[in-house]
């Protein structure tokens, strides 16, 4: 069997199986919805500025949020550009990675998932777990800046 | 028909779980935050349905309660973004006479050490050196007659005007 039936054959079995597994159709949404992300990126340019996400943060309080320029900082990383995406934000490398990464477990973990049918449970709690703390140290500017805001 | 309800159950949760989870990223960004709000909303609806859908054919309700919870936080934490907002307006209009204050308070700070200060000035032009050294320790008056006695050209005996290459 040569390497590209190989892979058409995993990704017959992948789909049929993504119809009967809620984990794999999470897992596909997400990896999606992060794919969407990076092609927003890649799209809107950092120097035509044509975004078409604007802060409401700003137009409700005339200031601009501790989140503003993260979608130039994603589109300048995208690019290569990364000095220049540290200076309109600096956390917008570290979330940036959290999407990757969450790209690369979504694709890990599913692959794991069908090949390792007896150790299922603990493929989904390691994921759970690993996804927890990768959010927490990806977003904790926000968090700490919220409660600092609110209290 | 007991399949297709178990697996329309089954899509509630997790249409729930995943609306549930874009909805707590986007709350925690404070540009989005606050338009959270909607798909928080529908999450906890389409888990609620879902949830008592379950209740009633006893299907399992894990992926559901997942997503009413995760629901529930991220509707609380964009509510407190409205918080935030609502806190930075109100102090906005505050700010500029706090920063004017603080404005003058630097002024008089600066105008109280000038008082005291030795004022030197030196100017250099096409290798030609003029320094001109004043005193300051006299009062504002003498000062403004001293300033207006070197603008005159008179030179002043405390001071002293030097002219080198």
């Amino acid at each position: 069997m040569t390497p590209s039936e190989k892979a058409s054959d995993f990704f017959h079995f992948y789909f049929k199986r993504l119809k009967s597994e809620p984990y794999l159709k999470i897992n596909f949404v997400f990896a999606g919805v992060i794919l969407i992300v990076i092609a927003y990126s890649g799209i809107f340019s950092p120097d035509k500025n044509n975004y078409p996400v604007v802060c409401i943060h700003e137009k409700v309080t005339g200031f601009p949020c501790f989140s503003c320029g993260l979608s130039h900082s994603f589109s300048l990383i995208v690019r290569g550009r990364i000095s220049e995406a540290f200076q309109w934000n600096i956390y917008g490398m570290r979330v940036f990675l959290f999407f990757v990464l969450q790209l690369v477990m979504r694709i890990f973990f599913s692959v794991s998932f069908l090949k390792n049918g007896n150790s299922r449970n603990w493929l989904i709690r390691y994921d759970i777990a690993g996804t927890i703390i990768l959010f927490a140290i990806a977003f904790y500017p926000f968090f700490r800046q919220l409660v600092l805001s609110l209290f | 028909m007991e399949e297709s309800k178990t697996n329309s159950g089954q899509n509630l949760g997790i249409a729930a779980l995943i609306t549930a989870i874009i909805t707590f990223v986007l709350a925690v960004i404070p540009c989005v935050g606050m338009i959270a709000i909607i798909p928080g909303i529908i999450a906890i609806v389409l888990a609620s349905v879902g949830l008592s859908q379950a209740a009633r054919q006893n299907y399992p309700k894990g992926v559901l309660i997942a997503g009413l919870i995760i629901g529930i936080i991220a509707v609380m934490i964009s509510f407190s973004q409205f918080f935030v907002a609502g806190k930075i307006a109100r102090h906005a209009d505050k700010w500029p006479n706090e920063i004017n204050n603080i404005i003058n308070d630097v002024k008089d700070n600066v105008l109280k050490d000038l008082e005291d200060a030795n004022v030197s000035i030196k100017i250099e032009s096409n290798g030609d050196t003029v320094s001109i050294n004043a005193k300051t320790s006299a009062k504002k008056k003498d000062r403004e007659q001293k300033l207006e006695d070197l603008e005159s050209g008179n030179k002043l005996n405390n001071d002293t005007i030097r002219k080198g290459k």
